[in-house]
């Protein structure tokens, strides 16, 4: 049981076009999704939407954490899929989301740190962009859920 | 093929029956479809979108129990059930509302099996609410008679019938997509084939969920699909779709997988009017995009078919080549650089063709491989190689070429190896097998434990093109290697300033010398390149400066004066000590 428990760290672009009203209402509609079939399945995470960008973090049981990014996958809202990490993990780092949230839509300028990030990521300099990304979710969702939707 | 009516029988006795064939198809498009209809044991019946017969075999009248004429194009499906005998009314009322159901919206799904005590029917509905209704000659056969069991998709069967139903109808669209997984092979052989067999269903669902149920999507087997569209709208966008979706990562059984496709596309009616041209327009296609690179579209044209004809006209030549006694070795020399004297040659393998002349091996090869001809043609370079070799003066070494497919079959290698030593009499210790990288890029220990007999013959190995693919410092350790041969990309890059080959020459001769392997330099084509060479550490050099690869009748012209001549007599001193460029006493100046 232990060694069934995985965590999946990945980034991808946001494929979505519109006002930030538009956005806002398409994310509040992912992340109702995620939220609705993440309980069940036993997944908790963290999904930062910035510079027009993903990063999510998924982590649970193996078979749950595959069949879940699977579905992530065919979404067409997103391109670009990086994998940063996929493996066993020890223990859950978002123990009270079935999916945190952190990201400003309408933000005008985008995070200094998110942009840094994704430009990292995205030139494929991500050796360690797993382990970046992971502790900037945790940092942000654990920090504070003032620019939490929803 | 008899000749197919274009009205329905009006009567037909029993007798009829038996050699009827399928009576239903008004057009020679249909041809293709009766043929594919004829050859299935299990019984079928396609029926229109108003549940009227397209076409019927003989199997499914007979294992319906059907009595009367055989059914004919626009048979109704209500009177075909109504006369078959081994149906009860029960049956016949769930046969003909499922039918009605699924052929009148796709909502009732697009599949159903249905089971009648011994009898299965299975329902398949196709495009345009046509429907395939399937009947197993037996209840096992039912189960993967329509379905690709790892994926769940529909198989080969699904594909010709859905294939066949479009080209019923004259100059009908359609576009069909074969598509190939890149590197699938890879990822099956490195994560083992249960995550292969994953890996294989989640491309299965991946392809359905960019789909219509309109659509249909099969697997053909291996990491092969494809799939069938009634039409041409966006079809460029959706192998675009396709490929990105498929490439995207997956998480399967634990691990991180990715992969690539390549799509092929034929559409009817330009591309073709039958479903057999319409295949094979559509793997040409195929063809060609792996042949762009993977990872991308390539439509059918006409010049592929063109290009595919020249193809099998090579392949066809290259099957003769050997009994038609075309191929010739040439060899070129290796230079000892310290004593300047030649103490080895590379035996090169050419093929001289009557009409097309010299055929570059950089052409034939890789067709050689892909046919697999490389394995007797291999054993023919080993076989002459040694005989010429057995000539020379006693130090003089030959070095031959072995192709990384000669290792997929280890103990017919070294077989080969041991018979062309045996018969020509040339001793173990003057034979060179030379192998690229690539080599030990598959299965590594069953390709050390072969390189370890070759060695136990007295044969000396040579990594050959040192440094390009996938090279890696490590594979220089993973054996104990003889030789090292430098590639000649690097040996190009030392002139002019800047020259980065420099120093990875440099780099790669102390590696090679510190691992106790003699360390070779090729491609030396100017006289920078020797000066450079001679100072770079290495131990031998080869190349058009020193000499061209020459047939076997001029090689005796090329060995150093001091080496004594096994069974000829010494031939005039040609190319003193020290000297560099080697020429046979009749092209001196």
């Amino acid at each position: 049981m232990k060694n069934n428990f995985y965590r999946a760290v990945y980034c991808s672009r946001c494929e979505l076009i519109g006002s930030p009203e538009t956005i806002t209402a398409e994310l509040q509609s992912i992340l109702a999704t995620s939220r609705r079939n993440n309980r069940p399945a036993g997944l908790t995470g963290a999904l930062l939407f910035a510079n027009n960008c993903f990063a999510q973090t998924l982590e649970g049981e193996r078979e749950a954490v595959e069949r879940c990014f699977e579905r992530i996958q065919i979404d067409p809202r997103h391109s670009d899929v990086t994998v940063l990490e996929f493996g066993p993990a020890v223990e859950r780092d978002f123990t009270e989301w079935s999916m945190a949230f952190v990201g400003d839509p309408s933000a005008t300028s985008p995070d200094p740190l998110a942009v840094a990030l994704f430009k990292d990521i995205f030139a494929d300099n991500h050796a360690d962009s797993g382990a970046k990304v992971l502790l900037l979710l945790r940092q942000l969702v654990h920090q504070e859920d003032l620019w939490a939707i929803a | 093929m008899n000749q197919i009516s274009s009205q329905p029988p009006i009567q037909t006795d029993d007798q009829n029956i038996a050699r009827s064939v399928i009576r239903t198809t008004t057009s020679d498009q249909a041809a293709a479809l009766r043929e594919s209809f004829l050859v299935i044991e299990d019984g079928a019946i396609l029926l229109d979108a108003r549940l009227r017969v397209m076409l019927c075999n003989i199997p499914a009248t007979i294992r319906l129990g059907h009595y009367g004429a055989p059914p004919s194009r626009g048979y109704p499906l209500t009177k075909l059930i109504a006369h078959s005998s081994a149906l009860d009314a029960d049956a016949r009322t769930t046969v003909l509302d499922r039918c009605s159901a699924m052929s009148a919206s796709d909502l009732a799904g697009i599949e159903a099996r249905l089971v009648f005590g011994d009898i299965v029917i299975r329902i398949r509905r196709l495009a345009l609410g046509r429907l395939l209704l399937w009947v197993p000659a037996s209840r096992a056969a039912g189960e993967s008679s329509l379905h690709d069991p790892l994926t769940g998709l529909g198989n080969r069967r699904v594909f010709q019938a859905a294939l066949a139903a479009i080209f019923t109808k004259p100059n009908a669209s359609a576009a069909l997509l074969m598509i190939d997984l890149d590197r699938f092979k890879q990822v099956n052989d490195t994560l083992g084939h249960p995550v292969g067999d994953a890996l294989l269903r989640l491309v299965g669902q991946r392809l359905r969920a960019c789909l219509s149920q309109e659509d249909v999507v099969v697997r053909l087997g291996g990491d092969e699909f494809a799939v069938l569209l009634q039409h041409l709208d966006g079809v460029d966008a959706l192998g675009k779709r396709l490929i990105d979706l498929l490439s995207r990562p997956y998480l399967v059984e634990g691990h991180l997988a990715n992969i690539g496709a390549s799509i092929g596309i034929a559409v009817a009616p330009s591309d073709a009017h039958d479903p057999s041209t319409l295949m094979r327009h559509a793997d040409l296609a195929l063809y060609d995009a792996k042949a762009a690179g993977r990872h991308c579209i390539r439509f059918f044209k006409s010049e592929l078919n063109a290009r595919a004809q020249a193809r099998l006209a090579l392949e066809t030549d290259l099957r003769r080549a050997t009994a038609l006694n075309q191929f010739a070795l040439y060899y070129q020399p290796l230079v000892d650089i310290a004593s300047g004297r030649v103490t080895e040659f590379e035996a090169l393998l050419r093929w001289q063709h009557p009409s097309r002349g010299i055929v570059s091996p950089a052409e034939f090869i890789p067709l050689a491989e892909e046919l697999g001809l490389i394995v007797p043609i291999g054993e023919w370079v080993l076989r002459h190689a040694c005989r010429t070799a057995a000539t020379w003066p006693a130090d003089v070494r030959v070095a031959v070429n072995v192709s990384p497919m000669q290792f997929s079959d280890s103990k017919r290698l070294i077989c080969a190896v041991a018979d062309a030593l045996t018969t020509s009499g040339l001793p173990g210790s003057r034979l060179e097998i030379e192998i690229t990288e690539s080599v030990l890029m598959h299965n590594n220990a069953e390709t050390l434990e072969t390189l370890h007999a070759l060695r136990a013959l007295g044969v000396s190995i040579a990594m050959d093109d040192f440094g390009t693919g996938y090279s890696s410092l490590s594979q220089l350790r993973s054996f104990p290697f003889d030789k090292v041969k430098i590639d000649r990309s690097f040996v190009s890059q030392i002139d002019g300033k800047g020259g980065s080959g420099r120093e990875v020459v440099r780099a790669i001769a102390a590696l090679g010398s510190n691992l106790g392997m003699t360390v070779t330099v090729e491609g030396i084509e100017t006289d920078a390149q020797a000066d450079f060479v001679e100072t770079s550490g290495g131990h031998q050099m080869q190349g058009y400066l020193i000499s061209h690869p020459v047939p076997s009748d001029m090689v005796s012209a090329l060995f150093s004066p001091q080496s004594p001549i096994a069974s000829a007599p010494n031939p005039e001193p040609v190319a003193p000590a020290g000297s560099r460029r080697l020429r046979g006493h009749d092209h001196e100046k």
